[in-house]
């Protein structure tokens, strides 16, 4: 449901689209070989062991920005070169989509 | 033109409460009438505002799901309850039915799921997914069971048992039952503190009505 809400929020915005959805870790690692992207946003909903998956992508996409949501989404943080760079509580969607903006410009 | 589902949005959860409701209004059959971060807020806001359907996410801050539908039973009963659970257990599927909801949604499920689910409860029916439906038989057949014994009970009564309690419908002190059996009073009395016993029940009163029910009581 909160990925359907996270690609319903990012599919209505100009600027950003939605490259693809993946189920589970070991898929993501497949597909970003595939399908580049410039964001990854994980939902702890659909995939666990979050920062092995952080390492496991940064190992091959240095230069990737990664978001987590944390459980139940009640804080967003944002990765830079595998580091924390935005930290929001409690995100509305207008932050998460300016968070994202910030990031990647 | 077909009237709108009136539904409102209770969960802790700002960015799942906002982008439910985006996604919501973009149905042609629902409206968002109200939202609530917590279940106290929640309560007081769904009384005033009485909205059909209900989405209450199962860990809020306050009053949690549980707690928040109960107190709806009370106090809106026509407001219909759909539960937006964290995970697939029969317990918590179990205690949503008990405390009034009409609907289980776990938060993992598409959002297509979800509009199915208010579309199916603002109907007048109960829904959770198969998966659910099938581990919440398998909870029911476990409760059932653990009650079997009791239910066991009333076939294990002997043909005098059964006797003696249809002459205790029809009214017949022990000793009129004795005379009436060609037996001692003293085994009437035996015969009936078996009864009881074995149907774990205070007295005769109680027995010929356990007998009623079951439709054990014998012709005469």
């Amino acid at each position: 449901m909160l990925s359907d809400v996270i690609r319903s929020m990012i599919e209505h915005q100009p600027d950003m689209r939605v490259v693809c959805e993946v189920l589970d870790p070991i898929e993501l690692l497949r597909t970003m070989r595939l399908v580049p992207a410039d964001v990854v946003i994980i939902t702890p909903l659909k995939v666990n062991g979050d920062q092995r998956i952080c390492n496991h992508l940064l190992e091959e996409h240095p230069l990737l920005k990664i978001m987590i949501l944390s459980a139940n989404s009640k804080a967003g943080l944002l990765f830079q070169m595998g580091v924390p760079t935005i930290r929001i509580d409690d995100p509305s969607e207008q932050e998460i989509l300016s968070a994202l903006r910030t990031i990647v410009r | 033109m077909q009237e709108s589902i009136q539904i409102f949005i209770a969960d802790d959860n700002r960015l799942l409460r906002e982008g439910l409701v985006s996604m919501l209004v973009e149905q042609n059959d629902m409206l968002v009438v109200g939202k609530a971060p917590s279940g106290r807020e929640a309560l007081e806001q769904i009384k005033r505002l009485r909205p059909e359907v209900a989405l209450i996410d199962i860990g809020m801050p306050d009053k949690d799901g549980i707690e928040l539908t109960q107190a709806l039973r009370q106090d809106a009963p026509e407001v219909k309850v759909i539960i937006l659970g964290m995970i697939d257990l029969s317990d918590e599927i179990m205690q949503c039915i008990e405390a009034g909801a009409a609907g289980y949604v776990l938060k993992e499920s598409s959002f297509d799921h979800l509009v199915e689910t208010i579309r199916s409860v603002h109907r007048g029916e109960s829904f959770c997914s198969p998966q659910m439906t099938a581990s919440l038989f398998t909870r029911i057949a476990e409760l059932a069971s653990e009650k079997m014994p009791k239910l066991q009970n009333s076939v294990k009564l002997t043909v005098r048992e059964l006797e003696i309690i249809t002459l205790i419908a029809e009214g017949l002190p022990n000793k009129e039952i004795a005379q009436r059996l060609f037996i001692e009073t003293q085994t009437v009395k035996n015969h009936v503190h078996n009864i009881l016993d074995k149907l774990q029940l205070q007295n005769r009163l109680e027995a010929v009505r356990y007998a009623r029910e079951r439709n054990l009581l014998k012709q005469s």
